[in-house]
């Protein structure tokens, strides 16, 4: 195992992995896509006190825990690039951004849509919404950050001092509920969360679907990074000439 | 008639416009990932394929 994660940080083997990843990831999330929102809109009976308006919850709480992880894999991803010189980590970074900032914008849009008719308004200045707007904020940051510069080391090192230093706002979205009197309500998994066994398998469900979409998005938009990165080598030429379009 | 009322008819009554709404912006953002990867991807090829075939 530690042997094939240290083979993953020559360029052409992780290109490979990632191929042969995407059809193990496409298909599990496409069924555990279907079978959860099964689950979330069928199967789960409606709330007691949000009747069938908490159904949203269900896309909400996956991506914004995604967002918080994507994030602090990002971080990680970063660190172990600037520590190591692994470039194969840089790379993981890099394309982790913009899909933790559409997570993140998941996470928000929901959030609004449910705090209309619940909260009567769209948005408040509450501690968790903010600090998962900063959260947004910071994903945008390092993306511009990393696009700033023309070489991709160089970049690499800038924004994942970036993240790293970004890495303080994840315990604040996750403990501002319990810091603050949020509007927010407490936490929706764990001791004082959902309780219904429907509903704690649909979110279980929606949650792994959620992770598979990342890898997949991951596998997918390293490829291509791959390829801009090491296009003077000659293994990417045999590969692109020999790709039909 | 307001957009809540005239959304009424779809299962969740008074908060389906809410509900279809969310999960209709969340498939286009997830959707918008999809395209926007394999895009990116084409082009790469293509402006490599190019590159290629110019120095050969």
């Amino acid at each position: 195992m530690w042997k094939w994660i240290q083979r993953q940080a020559s360029p052409k083997v992780f290109f490979e992995t990632c191929s042969r990843l995407i059809p193990w990831f496409f298909w599990p999330f496409i069924s555990l896509l279907l079978i959860g929102l099964y689950w979330s809109l069928v199967i789960s009976p409606a709330d007691y006190q949000q009747g069938d308006g908490y159904r949203i919850i269900f896309i909400h709480v996956p991506s914004a825990i995604l967002s918080m992880m994507i994030y602090a894999i990002m971080a990680i991803a970063g660190g172990i690039g600037l520590i190591w010189q692994i470039k194969m980590a840089e790379v993981v970074a890099k394309v982790s951004a913009p899909i933790g900032a559409g997570f993140t914008i998941i996470a928000l849009a929901t959030g609004a849509i449910w705090g209309k008719p619940m909260w009567g308004a769209w948005w408040v200045w509450d501690a968790r919404l903010t600090s998962e707007l900063i959260l947004l904020f910071l994903y945008l940051a390092y993306m511009s950050l990393n696009s700033a510069f023309d070489n991709p080391r160089t970049a690499a090192k800038s924004s994942s001092i970036l993240a790293i230093v970004g890495l303080i706002n994840l315990p604040i979205i996750h403990y501002s509920v319990k810091w603050w009197n949020t509007l927010h309500q407490g936490y929706s998994v764990g001791t004082g969360g959902l309780k219904d066994p429907d509903m704690q398998i649909a979110l279980g469900i929606m949650f792994l679907a959620s992770i598979f979409l990342y890898v997949l998005l991951v596998s997918i938009k390293a490829r291509t990074e791959v390829l801009i990165r090491e296009q003077n080598s000659r293994w990417v030429k045999e590969e692109v000439v020999g790709v039909e379009l | 008639m307001t957009m809540v009322e005239y959304f009424s008819f779809l299962p969740y009554g008074k908060y389906a416009f809410y509900v279809w709404l969310a999960y209709g912006v969340s498939a286009i953002t997830v959707i918008a990932l999809f395209i926007n990867a394999k895009r990116n991807h084409t082009r790469t090829v293509l402006s490599l394929k190019n590159k290629f075939s110019i120095n050969q």
